[in-house]
């Protein structure tokens, strides 16, 4: 069904262009364009976001952080086998996806364990790699409040996660 | 940014010299070389949808999107500048139905287009905040790891997931009212004026406890 979705939305996209007489090359070429630019301005702060997350995964700051946060973690309801997912994925899908995988083939995939796993995942976003995607051509720099909501926000999806995945 | 920036640097780098030396340049230009090739898997998305969308706002259908979207975005933002509201109208639609393709390049372009004006803060903070605590209907990715990895029913996470994914966007949207002071923009006409300051009017004790929240947040983090 939702393979359909996406090239039956261009489909209308096009026809409506033929009908509305735009000229579907120069329009989409225009379009495409700006991709230029694009790619110009996030490749620093990409940069910037991963090498953070090298070093903090390498260093073994991620794992002290982890063992550190665990108990408080615990007492909120997230198992300590799940805290480094939630640390990781503000920074890192692809990492946040690996450790899921991990999880899934250490405790089963029909464990609770990784179903919750998975609803953290699934529920949360790479907010430090949004914030830098998304504000890498802004003037504005005022950034730290809404990163801060964000992971306060995500935080209390993942005590809701392991909440609601002991009832369902 | 800078200080949590300056701090896990120095911090790994001193751990590193510590344990393993040898890891610390290698693991740097590791992460550089995933930025890179995640900078050009999102060049080619951008492009193509970029184009796509072109077309969408020559063909007049991206107006389509905003009007059917502009009562949401009016209790979330306040009033916004028109072609910042099509901008936004798209990347809420592309957030909802899960096209993360789409999200990225609308949301710059939203963000770009609030900047060009002034009192806009508000709007750029809450829909940083809408998109970073993303509201995702079908965990498609997952789903499909689940079932390669043969769990019995892959789609029994949908749901907690849904609900998971509301609570985080229902608390960002709260937080920000809350602690994020609302500048909004005022559109020329004066009626627009008046209904604005009515508005701030009320929420005075909110505006003081954001003012300060935000003036400390940004000396110490920028």
């Amino acid at each position: 069904m939702s393979e359909y979705f996406i090239p039956v939305l261009f489909l209308i996209i096009f026809i409506f262009a033929i009908i509305k007489r735009v000229k579907p090359y120069d329009a989409f070429t225009v379009g495409a364009k700006s991709a230029v630019p694009f790619a110009v301005s996030i490749f620093p702060y990409l940069v910037s976001i991963f090498v953070l997350t090298e070093l903090f995964e390498i260093s073994g700051i991620s794992s002290a952080v982890s063992n550190f946060l665990s108990p408080v973690f615990r007492v909120m309801g997230i198992p300590k086998e799940l805290t480094k997912l939630v640390l990781i994925k503000p920074f890192s899908g692809n990492g946040s996806l690996a450790l899921l995988t991990e999880i899934f083939t250490k405790y089963g995939v029909d464990s609770y364990l990784s179903r919750c796993a998975c609803v953290i995942y699934g529920s949360s976003e790479t907010v430090f790699y949004i914030a830098a995607v998304y504000f890498a051509g802004a003037k504005t720099k005022k950034l730290t409040a809404p990163i801060i909501i964000s992971l306060i926000a995500s935080f209390c999806s993942c005590v809701f996660a392991c909440f609601i995945c002991k009832i369902i | 940014m800078n200080v949590i920036f300056g701090l896990v640097l120095t911090v790994s780098t001193a751990l590193l010299i510590w344990h393993d030396p040898s890891a610390m340049l290698s693991s740097m230009l590791a992460g550089g070389e995933k930025a890179l090739s995640l900078t050009l898997k999102m060049v080619v998305i951008y492009a193509v949808w970029m184009g796509v969308f072109e077309l969408l706002e020559k063909t007049g259908l991206a107006k389509v999107f905003a009007k059917t979207l502009k009562p949401v975005n009016k209790f979330l933002f306040g009033p916004l500048p028109d072609k910042a509201n099509d901008y936004m109208s798209l990347n809420i639609s592309a957030n909802i139905l899960g096209m993360s393709g789409a999200t990225t390049p609308m949301g710059i372009k939203s963000i770009a287009e609030l900047e060009k004006h002034t009192g806009t803060e508000y709007a750029i903070a809450m829909f940083f905040v809408i998109n970073a605590t993303s509201v995702q209907l079908i965990p498609s990715s997952v789903m499909a790891l689940r079932t390669t990895m043969g769990a019995s029913t892959p789609a029994d996470i949908i749901l907690p997931t849904v609900l998971a994914t509301a609570v985080s966007t229902i608390v960002g949207v709260l937080l920000v009212k809350i602690f994020i002071k609302k500048d909004g923009y005022a559109k020329k006409s004066s009626d627009e004026k008046g209904s604005k300051k009515a508005k701030n009017k009320l929420e005075i004790p909110f505006l003081r406890k954001g003012k300060t929240f935000l003036g400390k947040a940004h000396n110490g983090g920028n």
